[in-house]
């Protein structure tokens, strides 16, 4: 559409302008899309994995599991990047992970194990390398 | 010299209004008491206070505990038996006589017409009965009675005792100018010691006399003998002089240079008697046994920013040591200690306060000797607004093979007002616990938040209603 636009010009001097603003929005889509085209189409809480899947996704787990899964999937994945998993219990950052991602389509986990004295409210953040909040994932322990 | 001054030494402006409020009040009641039963009354009462004051300090444990009860029943017993005399000084004065006039007993009263009344039906021998009444009421001793209210005139005086008229045969009451009643009957005096010649009219007159604190005077039929009857006392008059002299002492009229003199001398003397107590008392209290006291006072914020809020502070209360006259400091109640700080030039984040003897408030008598502690703390915040996400606070057991899929809060978020740095790491509202025992298929529950810290305040209603979603586990 840029390209179009360029080659009806006949004026040299426009030409060489809309060539440096159409390379400017061309690089600035590239930077954008690399962090923008990292998408999550999938972020669960889960009671396990299996064959890359979760299992039993729900919002209320029992303490009594021993551990939780916070699943998420990317696709696509273009060029290799970080994520990153914030786990909080209310609103108290306990863990934090970095978990990698590669092209074309990746999924990735993380866990955390519960003692009795982790029942109550929790959240998961997931990140990505630059902070920016992809997903909130709540969910409560319970008995 | 110094020594009399150093008990004046913490005199202030108040004590000598208080002073001469007290006196002045004390004053009023003799005043309007005055030559009534009720002062001597009191007089005694007051009698009785001080022998049990002197118990106290002797250490006479049964004799202050006696006398406790002798000055309750004595008070009682003087409103009973007294009460005519209390109600007739207090329905008959105006707020102006209450508060400023020195009251005269027969206030008023014409003089010359009873004197010449009384000699005209002395000299025509028509018997007659005439009734002075001071405070004291007669309404519980004299009965019946014509209500007359007319103007005491020698023609009417006489013409009430004319024989024939039909109200001749009773006593006709003078109060001030007016005659009030007449025909009325009066109770007959039972003393044995009345000379014989004393007639019915005579008896009547002696037994109001002897009830109460009205003068009775008495023209007699056969001799054209004129009495006058005044407490237990009878006097017979032979002349103008002398029965004016009696009059003038018993309504109070003594215009005579020496009885205003008197009345002046009576009058001051009283007034610094008043004046001597009220600051004898004072003396009391403020120069008794010094006592220290601590005393926990909460603090007062005055004039905070409507933008900002008070997070914290390092003391709500603060400890003052205080001293004074023991009976001030027992009587010190919470309300009279104050500390107030003025918020008006706090900054956000934390802001020093030092208490000093300007922020305190102490009732009279009370000196500050020590703040505990001086110096506070205080922790300002600016409101701000902030949307919140709800989060629902599960708690309990689902049954095993059910799984919550999905919570929803509706609505999902909430407007917050609080404090910038309480908001600063809140990041969720969460909800009052919800129990799992009972939930086995999916539906909506109504919630209420709950806010912390409690300075939060919610820009809608505190309740949400969240939306569940239950379903089988897959095992």
């Amino acid at each position: 559409m840029k390209m179009i636009l360029i080659s009806k010009s006949n004026n040299p001097l426009l030409r060489g302008l809309l060539i440096f603003i159409a390379l400017g929005l061309f690089f600035t889509t590239d930077v954008s899309s690399e962090l923008s085209n990292t998408h999550i189409i999938q972020a669960v809480m889960c009671e396990s994995i299996k064959n890359h899947r979760p299992i039993n996704p729900a919002v209320v787990f029992s303490i009594s599991l021993g551990e939780i899964y916070c699943f998420s999937n990317f696709d696509p994945v273009i060029k290799t990047s970080y994520i990153s998993h914030k786990w909080y219990k209310k609103d108290k950052l306990i863990f934090t992970i970095q978990l990698p991602l590669y092209p074309p389509k990746w999924s990735t986990f993380s866990r955390i194990q519960f003692r009795d004295a982790d029942k109550g409210p929790w959240r998961v953040e997931i990140r990505k390398a630059d902070n920016t909040l992809l997903k909130t994932l709540r969910f409560s322990m319970v008995d | 010299m110094e020594n009399f001054l150093y008990l004046f030494s913490g005199f202030r402006w108040q004590d000598a209004l208080d002073i001469l409020l007290n006196s002045y009040i004390l004053f009023r009641l003799y005043v309007l008491f005055r030559g009534t039963n009720v002062i001597r009354a009191l007089l005694v009462i007051c009698g009785l206070w001080a022998i049990q004051q002197a118990a106290v300090s002797m250490g006479l444990i049964i004799t202050n505990w006696a006398m406790q009860g002798v000055i309750t029943v004595a008070a009682l017993i003087v409103i009973i038996v007294f009460r005519n005399e209390i109600s007739t000084v207090l329905q008959t004065k105006t707020l102006k006589s209450f508060l400023w006039k020195i009251p005269r007993h027969q206030f008023n009263t014409p003089l010359n017409i009873i004197i010449e009344s009384v000699f005209e039906l002395a000299r025509k021998k028509i018997g007659a009965l005439i009734v002075l009444p001071l405070k004291q009421g007669l309404d519980s001793v004299a009965q019946g009675g014509i209500p007359i209210r007319g103007k005491l005139s020698q023609e009417m005086l006489v013409s009430i005792f004319w024989p024939g008229n039909p109200l001749h045969d009773g006593a006709t009451i003078i109060q001030g100018e007016r005659i009030t009643k007449a025909g009325v009957i009066l109770p007959l005096s039972k003393r044995e010691d009345l000379p014989s010649f004393f007639g019915t009219r005579h008896r009547a007159a002696s037994g109001l006399a002897e009830l109460t604190d009205a003068m009775v005077i008495v023209v007699s039929e056969e001799r054209g003998e004129i009495s006058l009857f005044q407490g237990n006392q009878t006097h017979t008059i032979h002349n103008r002089l002398a029965l004016g002299k009696l009059l003038q002492e018993h309504t109070g009229d003594d215009s005579t240079p020496k009885g205003v003199r008197r009345q002046k001398i009576e009058l001051f003397a009283i007034g610094l008697i008043c004046l001597l107590c009220f600051t004898g008392i004072w003396l009391r209290f403020s120069n008794g046994l010094e006592t220290l006291a601590t005393q926990e006072v909460p603090v007062e914020f005055i004039n905070p920013d409507q933008n900002m809020e008070i997070t914290s502070s390092s003391a709500y209360n603060v400890n003052l040591l205080v001293s004074g006259a023991k009976p001030l400091i027992n009587a010190i109640k919470p309300e009279q200690l104050n500390i107030k700080l003025d918020l008006s030039h706090s900054v956000v984040g934390i802001n020093k306060f030092y208490i000093t003897r300007n922020n305190i408030l102490l009732p009279p008598g009370i000196r500050l000797k020590k703040i505990q502690p001086a110096e506070i703390e205080i922790s300002m915040d600016a409101l701000i607004e902030k949307k919140l996400p709800i989060q629902p606070n599960w708690i309990g057991n689902l049954p095993k093979d059910l799984i919550m899929k999905k919570a929803i809060s509706i609505p999902a978020t909430v407007q917050v007002t609080g404090g910038s740095l309480s908001l600063k790491d809140i990041s969720t509202i969460f909800t009052k616990p919800i129990s799992l025992d009972k939930i086995t298929k999916s539906g909506t529950i109504d919630v209420v938040l709950i806010l912390k810290p409690a300075s939060l305040k919610l820009q809608t209603k505190n309740t949400v209603q969240i939306k569940y979603i239950i379903s089988k586990k897959s095992s």
